[in-house]
């Protein structure tokens, strides 16, 4: 069992209501949290999340990355203590 | 009636209480006309489908985006818009009434007047005749008026505010212009109240009788 | 696919009304594809080398076959010339209804050449042009300007709309911007300063004529579709929401911000770090471009009750701050309140200025200041009155803008073209260099981002044609790590989407560039194409609808050279002008310094810099040593005529010719000097 903080911007914060939040994971993996995240937020952040076609994060148009500002992939390991960023990829303006 | 629809159109501030009889309530097309952003989208969607083949001109159009800051928030600097939109009157509608030969005639598919060119003498006394500015002119001499697309209007599917909120509901502060079918209810709850007239207003009491879903 | 050409030559007063043809569309594309070659054969009349604010040089309006269409991906004008402040190739972008109207005016590109005897304004309504008097609007702001204008012409046949200049282009500053509708800046390489010269304070459309479109039927299918593609991308509510102000939040994550002269890579102010924007102030529906199906942008209303700052401000209306206003002041200058900012995006538009350029003039010297290198005896002397160039200190900021606007002391004179220039005049007035805390990269253009973690984008900054920014060559593969699109463009190679290392960031430096090019010919805006890079990508989805309304058919292949020609054309011009690889670089800071903060921190450019240009240049197939285009990769391209005007100019790798002189340095504009 691990804790990561799980912190969002944009459109995660208003799906979320909230800024960031601790989460207890059985399985130190994105996999988890992705599930977990899906499940407590329904359809919304399940399309944020999920890309339908390979099953993977989505990458279009969003960000996710640990502390390290390491981009995250369904298959990577969580350290306990871990914070990860849930953000809406925007570039330039 | 006439007289109701002509006062509510001078000063564009008339309301109602709830279960007043509510006069003119528009029941096809239908634009919440200070959310309009003039993106222009319904316009250029429109005279894509009406334009003669091979040309896109905004002359054709039947949807016309008016710079209007009468009807805007933020009227003192001179913005806001206003969508000039066929709102297919109750029978007789009053284009039709005005006209001479009798040209205008009820699509039987999607109940909107529209007029048959053939006996169209273009004498423009339409134009005049509706009280929403909406019978328009082409360079041609021909009359336009909004045929509802026969049944699947352009603009509708165009607007770019819509889909926000028929998606996301209450998150968003922003509200779909364009409605087609459903708006006869919006009209009834858009007339409730004053407080009812700001985007956040209107949404709530959208969600309340369950016009619109929160999620997808 | 044809389209109107208005030729306008404001020293004789002549019009002229040229069609541009259907070969032209399938070489360059549009938009800014036409412009380029436009601007490449007037220079080939004209002397390159003038200076840019001369009659000699040329003013190019163009709007590419897509905007205004209905296929919903936004309309961008595009304006080209030589650039006053670079001295380089210059262009600049800009939405608003001004490109949209024009479609229906009868003519999609205008080139304006020479110099009126007096202020005027273009008039184009269905096909007829007319000079007029402007002397009424000279010295007037943008907003003015655009509202007295549509005044003046009523909306018979349609409405009108306007691209206008502030005081900032009437005074010849270099980093002045044109404004399209008085409310969005076409920004960079100082266009206002090209209208100035000419005497030329506007160009106003009016127009209801039609574009024609090959294939109607296929357009409404593909527009149908891109909308549906868009209502199921929950990525884009965010974005419609927040425009690009959303990357505020997110660049506070990745470091990537830009802060007291990137001194630091975060913004501190705890109002400008979060999105209290959109929850604080209200967002009045009105969008940036027609045609658009996102519609990021909004107007606002201060109203006072959101912060103490805002009590100064009430009433006033604007755009909502975008990503780079929000860097130029909240980053740059350390301005810590929604307010301020949204100040400072009102008056740097309304003077009609770049803020990019005038807020990295402005820090430079908060930056000396806070150091202590200047005195307050050198401040006074510059600015011709005390001066606090203390941080975040919005009153002083506005009045140093004006300074600039107005040239009204030394600081306005010496930083009019920016702060590279501004840097390196002062340096030499004082003898001393401060070339140390000038940010720039090529050309001397500033950017207010944190570039040092970012190895493509860095690339980019530094051989950009128009001057270093991220509109050339936006580098997404790099910034969200995107290995999938990496393994698609780079034959299942992983590497692009890793920000640490060099590899590949030269090649999606290319890559991207010509995408962008592409973008920026068929007149629609970047934004959308982000959200799903590779689902609206401009080579093959973008193109499909390209070749419903121009009837070019081309493979993802051939799209793909389209776009590094125009990339090639843009080198070629700046080559002309003898910019050599000495010239794609960046400043000391971001070269040497490493990153002071974030999840990058200490990571430092220059120890990758060398080697990703070297692979940008093998990739783009250009000769390494000199940074020069060689003659095999212009033939691979049909560029056979640009290269053999290149080879004349003895600007072309491995064909030196004796006879004639090598143009060792770019010119820039004369110094203005100090007057009595």
């Amino acid at each position: 069992m691990i804790t990561v903080q799980a912190e969002y911007t944009a459109r995660f914060k208003e799906i979320t209501q909230t800024t960031s939040e601790t989460i207890q994971l059985e399985q130190a993996n994105m996999a988890e949290l992705a599930q977990m995240l899906t499940t407590k937020y329904g359809p919304q952040m399940q399309a944020l999340l999920i890309d339908p076609n390979t099953q993977d994060l989505n990458t279009n148009g969003t960000l996710f990355i640990d502390s390290s500002g390491r981009r995250l992939f369904i298959d990577d390991t969580l350290a306990d203590g871990e914070t990860v960023s849930f953000m809406v990829g925007i570039a330039g303006g | 009636m006439q007289e109701t629809r002509q006062k509510e159109l001078v000063n564009g501030e008339v309301w109602y209480s709830p279960g007043d009889d509510v006069p003119n309530v528009p029941t096809k097309l239908f634009a919440l006309q200070n959310l309009c952003t003039d993106c222009k989208m319904c316009e250029v969607a429109c005279s894509l489908i009406h334009s003669p083949e091979g040309e896109l001109n905004p002359v054709w159009t039947r949807i016309k985006i008016d710079h209007a800051p009468q009807v805007s928030r933020v009227s003192k600097d001179g913005f806001g818009f206003m969508p000039a939109i066929c709102h297919h009157c109750a029978n007789p509608p009053p284009c039709a009434e005005v006209c001479p030969t009798d040209a205008f005639y009820y699509d039987p598919k999607t109940q909107a007047a529209v007029i048959d060119q053939d006996k169209c003498i273009q004498c423009m006394e339409c134009v005049p005749g509706c009280p929403f500015d909406t019978v328009f002119v082409a360079p041609t001499g021909e009359l336009l008026k909004c045929d509802l697309c026969g049944g699947d209007p352009a603009c509708v599917k165009a607007c770019s505010t819509r889909p926000e909120m028929l998606n996301a509901g209450k998150q968003y502060s922003r509200m779909p212009v364009l409605f087609y079918e459903e708006k006869a209810a919006f009209g009834q709850i858009l007339r409730q109240k004053p407080e009812a007239k700001d985007e956040v207003g209107i949404m709530q009491a959208m969600l309340s009788k369950g016009k619109v879903s929160s999620a997808a | 696919m044809e389209s109107g050409l208005l030729r306008v030559d404001l020293t004789t007063g002549e019009i002229k009304r040229e069609i541009l043809p259907h070969s032209m569309f399938e070489r360059w594309v549009g938009g800014s594809g036409i412009n380029d070659w436009l601007l490449w054969e007037h220079f080939l009349k004209h002397d390159i080398m003038c200076d840019a604010r001369s009659p000699e040089n040329v003013l190019i309006f163009g709007v590419g076959p897509l905007a205004g269409v209905g296929s919903g991906i936004g309309v961008k004008g595009r304006l080209t010339f030589k650039s006053p402040c670079y001295g380089s190739f210059g262009d600049s972008t800009g939405g608003g209804k001004f490109p949209y109207v024009v479609r229906f005016s009868g003519y999609d590109y205008i080139v304006v050449t020479g110099k009126a005897p007096k202020p005027v304004y273009i008039h184009i309504c269905n096909g007829e042009v007319t000079i007029c008097d402007a002397t009424h609007l000279w010295g007037k702001d943008s907003a003015e300007t655009h509202q007295m204008l549509r005044k003046e012409l009523g909306d018979y046949p349609s409405e009108a709309y306007t691209l206008s200049i502030g005081q900032a282009g009437e005074n010849q500053v270099g980093i002045a911007g044109v404004i399209a509708d008085g409310w969005r800046i076409h920004a960079r390489c100082g266009g206002g300063g090209v209208m100035g010269s000419k005497n030329l304070k506007a160009i106003v459309t009016q127009g209801t004529q039609g574009i024609k479109i090959d294939d109607p039927s296929s357009l409404l299918e593909w527009s149908d579709g891109f909308r549906q593609k868009l209502d199921a991308n929950e990525a884009a509510y965010g974005f419609k929401r927040r425009g690009t102000l959303g990357a505020v939040e997110m660049y506070q994550k990745i470091g990537g911000n830009f802060w007291r002269n990137n001194q630091g890579a975060m913004f501190r102010g705890e109002e400008v770090r979060s999105d209290n924007w959109v929850k604080k102030y209200h967002k009045y529906s009105e969008v940036c471009s027609s045609d658009c199906y996102i519609a990021c942008d909004g107007r606002y209303k201060i109203e006072g009750h959101e912060s103490d700052a805002a009590q100064k401000y009430v009433g006033e209306s604007f755009r909502h701050p975008e990503y780079l206003t929000t860097g130029s002041s909240a980053g740059a200058l350390d301005v810590r309140d929604w307010a301020e900012v949204a100040h400072w995006g009102k008056i740097t538009n309304d003077y009609g200025i770049d803020n990019q350029d005038l807020s990295c003039s402005i820090s430079f010297l908060m930056e000396l200041k806070q150091r202590e290198i200047i005195s307050d005896r050198d401040v006074e002397e510059l600015f011709g009155r005390p001066q606090s160039l203390e941080w975040g200190k919005m009153e002083d900021i506005e009045a140093l803008v004006e300074d600039v606007v107005y040239q009204r002391n030394p600081f306005g004179w010496l930083f009019r073209d920016g702060a590279y220039h501004g840097a390196l005049r002062y340096s030499e007035q004082q003898g001393q260099n401060f070339m140390k805390y000038a940010m720039y990269g090529k050309g001397g253009a500033s950017f207010t981002e944190e570039m040092r973690p970012f190895p493509t984008w860095m690339n980019n900054m530094a051989v950009a044609s128009r001057g270093a920014d991220h509109l050339k060559g936006i580098g997404l593969i790099e910034k969200f790590q995107r290995r999938d699109l990496s393994k698609v463009y780079f034959n299942g190679r992983t590497e692009a989407g890793d920000p640490t290392i060099p590899d590949l960031k030269g090649a999606s430096t290319a890559l991207i560039e010509n995408q962008v090019a592409l973008i920026n010919s068929y007149g629609v805006c970047m934004f959308h194409w982000m959200l799903d890079p590779l689902g609206y990508a401009p080579e093959s989805y973008y193109g499909e609808v390209y070749t419903a309304v121009t009837g070019i058919d081309r493979t993802k292949e051939e799209r793909m050279l389209d776009g590094e020609r125009i990339c090639n054309l843009e080198k070629a011009f700046n080559s002309r002008l003898g910019m050599r690889r000495e010239h794609d670089t960046i400043c000391e800071r971001w070269m040497h310094e490493p990153c002071p903060e974030g999840p990058n921190k200490g990571r430092v450019a220059g120890d990758m810099f060398e080697q990703v240009l070297e692979e940008y240049y093998e990739w783009r197939g250009w000769d390494k040593e000199t940074g020069l285009q060689t003659r095999q990769k212009m033939e691979e391209l049909g560029l056979e005529d640009v290269a053999d005007v290149l080879a004349a100019d003895n600007a072309m790798a491995g064909e030196r010719r004796a006879d004639r002189a090598v143009h060792v340095d770019v010119k820039i504009a004369d110094d203005p000097g100090i007057p009595d």
